[in-house]
């Protein structure tokens, strides 16, 4: 049975989702601060962590959690769900280590998607499992199974949305995607802005391997294309 | 009350004219000054005049007696011996008197002394004078005589021919007559007559007087001189006339005064050497000085009115000055002070210069016995002489007086000095006074300028803070007012924030509480519940989802608000972006008609154009909603110059009155209650904005009338494009 944590400061919340995922047979156990958390973690790590960012009377309280989780293990899955949204707030989050950041409008079946997704990923990159379902477009390969992503035979580190996007986008080159569908497809559901940021993080992650990437096409007012030719 | 508009600047300058005061009191108080200068000068020359008449008093001997003692002087017979400046050739030729002629008296019927027959009239006349040099007294008479008659050359006899008679109190006291008679031409030959007057001979020739006849065209002239020690107080001349060459009687006789008797005898007024060589010494004086007899008439005079320059001008010399400061006064300072002082001119007409009588208040003063003074001005009015006079007395009585003459131009020239030197203080204290003002004045307009600027700049039209104002540490009432607008503003500038944070801070606040009620309903919904609860629940995930939508509504501005201030901006075609959008419409509103309308150029600008889509997307949706079912939404993109000008127009209700501008402002709905459906926070147009704003471009809506009716709303906003 996967163990799952939740650090989160408001019972109801934290209860309502403790509920919702042992239905869904996870182990579940929840802390209400940081410092409880952080002492149950240095005992036993658990197989995924939920986090708020704020705790109590430590604003960024979350940030410092995933630090020090990231500290314990690499691998662990690290999902950020909290009412603050802002772009800053995003980055800042995924770049301390997370896997995924998540706002609290989420909804049960979407949360647990995203669980399952997560776990998907850290089995097969624990298991060798060959079993490929691989699509590609010139320099780029993506790997459903294993949720990754390569351009030019080297991985790109993106995030479960990021994948998605990346992997709606690919799916069918030349065609545009709007917004909407991106929306659909990431299984996520924030305005129109996150997903242009989501976009131009892409595009930066991409360019960080290869200066010459120009594969991600605004088409202005309805959305984006993939396009091999660059 | 009157508010013109006049900055600090101009009121400084204006109360600075004040200064111009200066000059007038300087220029007062230098009048003031010359006026006290003048009556030291009237008060010096007075003493001057007063010391020469000292040396002069009790000495008779100076004064002529004769004249002195009679009451009045009568021109003609009175006679006056002028003073000569050079000796005279005696050739009866006239013409070494020229300069003197205007001096010469002509004698005819009025002085006509004996007719032999009245009733015949006067044949003879003559012009006449007399005048002094070096010892001798010179005379010449111009004598028109139709008819001369000398004296026979055997003749014993002298006085039946023409000829001059003289007649004089000799120094001795004796009365001596003479008759000048010849036998032709050339020089004379005088005779002296018994001192009888009766007898007529014997005569002895008198060589002492000496002088010659020249017969002319009208008659005759005799030109002679008689050694002063000859000639007493008394003189008197007459010419005989004598026609008829058979006969030989005198017909006519014309003189000066009767020489037959010393009693009728005319006086001579002989310029006295001894009193000139006492105020010979005051020759080196300053003034013309003068002493007259008591009839006004000229005894001794000495210095001259144009070359004297006086006591005060000669303090005032100045050397040549040759520094810049020297050069300037001179070329360009001077030139302008002397536009308005007058330098005193050296040539002027002086009226006295050979007079030989003088008159006026201050002589008539002095006559009676008491110091006088008097100011004139020359008849060319271009200066002003001071005369005082003071009276010479001999035993109680008044012999004469000294006059001393001066022009003020001394005063004048030491007032000029004085009022350059004002002048120059005046000017000096003047401009640097100014000049101060007007920094000072100039440093306070623009540090009030200034912070007028600063606070105008520091909140824009929205009422929002764009920058703080620094106060002034300068430590003033305008240090204080600029503090205090730097405290206002900076108050101000929190409260806008906390009101700007307000939507985030409250999206950000409620989000948990709604994830709660969420979650928990999302709980329910996953459990068999019966028809009946299932309708409330689903009603309550409906409310939530609204509230949800507006948590995120309220946070897209927020976000936006914090996107702007680092989004990367690049160059990008706005007809193509818009184009875009409007393809992206038509497929997403497929019941809505779209009149599209977009120019030909890239118009490219510097921007996000993820923006300019979102912008374009609230006023679509903004167009859409308020739109008459049916009709089209007309957008039209151009360019004008370097802007880009895009117009949303849709036909549907008018905006509120006055509210053209609020609907701008974030949480500004004007929308009616029935019509919502959706929930609106008024932020759509808010955004949109806030993306015309960051791409320095500006956002208007107003009603399209036409003929008064209303046709519908038109949005436009303008956006500066790059013109390469």
């Amino acid at each position: 049975m996967k163990r799952i944590a939740i650090v989160e400061d408001e019972a109801a919340i934290r209860e309502n989702y403790k509920e919702v995922l042992q239905q869904q047979g996870y182990s579940v156990q929840a802390y209400a601060n940081r410092p409880t958390a952080l002492q149950a973690f240095t005992t036993r790590l658990p197989d995924l962590a939920i986090i708020d960012i704020g705790l109590e009377n430590e604003i960024d309280g979350g940030f410092a959690l995933c630090q020090s989780l990231r500290a314990m293990s690499s691998s662990l899955p690290i999902i950020f769900l909290t009412a603050r949204d802002s772009d800053f707030d995003t980055v800042c989050g995924l770049r301390l280590g997370a896997d995924d950041y998540l706002s609290k409008d989420v909804s049960f079946p979407h949360l647990i998607a995203r669980l399952a997704a997560l776990f998907r990923r850290s089995e097969l990159q624990n298991s060798a499992s060959l079993m490929e379902n691989l699509i590609e477009h010139g320099n780029l390969t993506i790997d459903v199974n294993r949720i990754q992503v390569y351009w030019k035979q080297q991985p790109i580190e993106l995030t479960v949305t990021e994948f998605w996007m990346v992997h709606a986008l690919a799916k069918h080159p030349g065609h545009v995607r709007s917004r909407q569908a991106l929306m659909q497809d990431a299984k996520i559901y924030v305005d129109d802005s996150t997903i242009t940021s989501h976009v131009k993080r892409i595009r930066k992650k991409f360019i960080a391997q290869d200066d010459s990437f120009d594969c991600i096409d605004t088409v202005y007012g309805m959305g984006y294309r993939w396009d091999n030719q660059g | 009350m009157l508010h013109l508009p006049i900055g600090l600047r101009t009121k400084v300058a204006i109360l600075s004219l004040f200064l111009l005061c200066l000059p007038w009191l300087g220029y007062q108080y230098v009048w003031e000054m010359e006026k006290y200068l003048r009556h030291g000068q009237e008060k010096t020359l007075e003493g001057t005049t007063q010391a020469l008449a000292t040396a002069l008093h009790e000495r008779p001997k100076l004064f002529d007696k004769q004249a002195s003692f009679l009451s009045q002087v009568e021109q003609g017979r009175d006679l006056y011996a002028y003073p000569l400046a050079g000796p005279i050739q005696l050739d009866g030729k006239l013409g070494d008197w020229s300069s003197y002629r205007h001096r010469a008296l002509h004698y005819g019927e009025h002085h006509q002394l004996f007719s032999a027959d009245e009733t015949k009239p006067l044949k003879v006349d003559f012009t006449h004078m007399v005048g002094k040099y070096a010892g001798y007294l010179y005379g010449f008479f111009e004598v028109t005589d139709p008819n001369v008659v000398y004296r026979g050359t055997n003749s014993l006899r002298i006085d039946n021919n023409d000829h001059l008679a003289i007649a004089t109190l000799a120094p001795d006291g004796k009365f001596r007559r003479y008759i000048v008679a010849t036998i032709r031409d050339g020089w004379i030959s005088a005779f002296e007559l018994p001192e009888n007057p009766k007898l007529r001979a014997p005569v002895t020739p008198e060589i002492k007087i000496q002088g010659k006849w020249l017969k002319t065209d009208k008659g005759y002239n005799v030109e002679l001189r008689i050694p002063l020690e000859m000639v007493g107080s008394k003189l008197g001349f007459a010419v005989i006339d004598v026609n008829d060459r058979k006969s030989r009687q005198v017909e006519a006789i014309v003189g000066t005064s009767s020489t037959d008797d010393v009693e009728n005898l005319g006086t001579v007024l002989v310029p006295s050497p001894e009193i000139e060589s006492i105020i010979k010494g005051m020759s080196h004086n300053s003034s013309r000085i003068w002493v007259v007899d008591k009839h006004g008439r000229v005894l001794a005079k000495s210095g001259d009115i144009h070359t004297s320059t006086n006591v005060w001008a000669q303090t005032t010399k100045e050397q040549q000055d040759d520094s810049y400061w020297g050069r300037f006064k001179r070329d360009y300072l001077h030139p302008f002070y002397y536009r308005i002082l007058t330098t005193p001119p050296k040539d002027f007409v002086d009226s006295l210069k050979d007079s030989t009588v003088l008159e006026g208040s201050h002589i008539r003063r002095a006559l009676s016995g008491r110091l006088g003074s008097t100011w004139r001005l020359t008849p060319d009015g271009k200066a002003v002489v001071l005369a005082a006079a003071s009276p010479i007395w001999i035993d109680d009585t008044v012999m004469g007086v000294v006059v001393a003459e001066e022009t003020t131009h001394g005063i004048r020239t030491l007032r000029n000095k004085a009022l350059e030197k004002l002048f120059n203080v005046i000017l000096t204290v003047m401009s640097m006074g100014t000049l101060a003002l007007f920094f000072f004045a100039s440093s306070i307009s623009s540090r009030i300028r200034k912070l007028r600027d600063e606070a105008e700049q520091a909140i824009d039209s929205q009422g929002r803070i764009k920058q703080a104002i620094v106060g002034s540490k300068v430590r003033d009432e305008i240090g204080d007012l600029s503090r205090s607008f730097a405290s206002i503003v900076s108050r101000l500038g929190q409260y806008t924030h906390y009101l700007e944070n307000m939507s985030s801070r409250l999206s950000h606040e409620l989000r948990t509480p709604v994830a709660v009620v969420r979650s928990s309903l999302e709980h329910l919904a996953l459990q068999e519940l019966s028809p009946s609860h299932q309708k409330y629940v689903d009603r309550a995930q409906e409310g939530v989802s609204r509230l949800n939508m507006i948590l995120n509504n309220m946070s897209e501005a927020t976000r936006l608000e914090e996107a702007l201030t680092h989004a990367e901006v690049d160059l990008f075609p706005l007809s193509k972006v818009v184009s875009g959008c409007m393809q992206g419409y038509q497929i997403t509103y497929p019941k809505q008609r779209f009149q599209v309308d977009i120019c030909q150029d890239p118009l490219s600008m510097h921007g996000v154009p993820e923006y300019i889509a979102q912008l374009m997307d609230k006023l679509i949706a903004n167009a859409i909603e308020f739109n008459q079912a049916g009709s089209a939404i007309e957008v039209k993109l151009s360019a004008k110059g370097k802007m880009a000008i895009l117009s949303i127009y849709n036909q549907g209700p008018a905006l509120p009155d006055n509210m053209s501008e609020q609907i701008f402002e974030s949480m500004v709905s004007v929308r009616h209650q029935q019509t919502q459906d959706k929930p609106h926070l008024g932020l759509g147009l808010y955004i949109a904005r806030l993306i015309a704003e960051f791409h320095h471009g500006s956002i208007s809506a107003k009603d399209r009338v036409i003929d008064g009716k209303h046709l519908g709303v038109e949005f436009t906003i303008r956006l500066p494009i790059n013109l390469i």
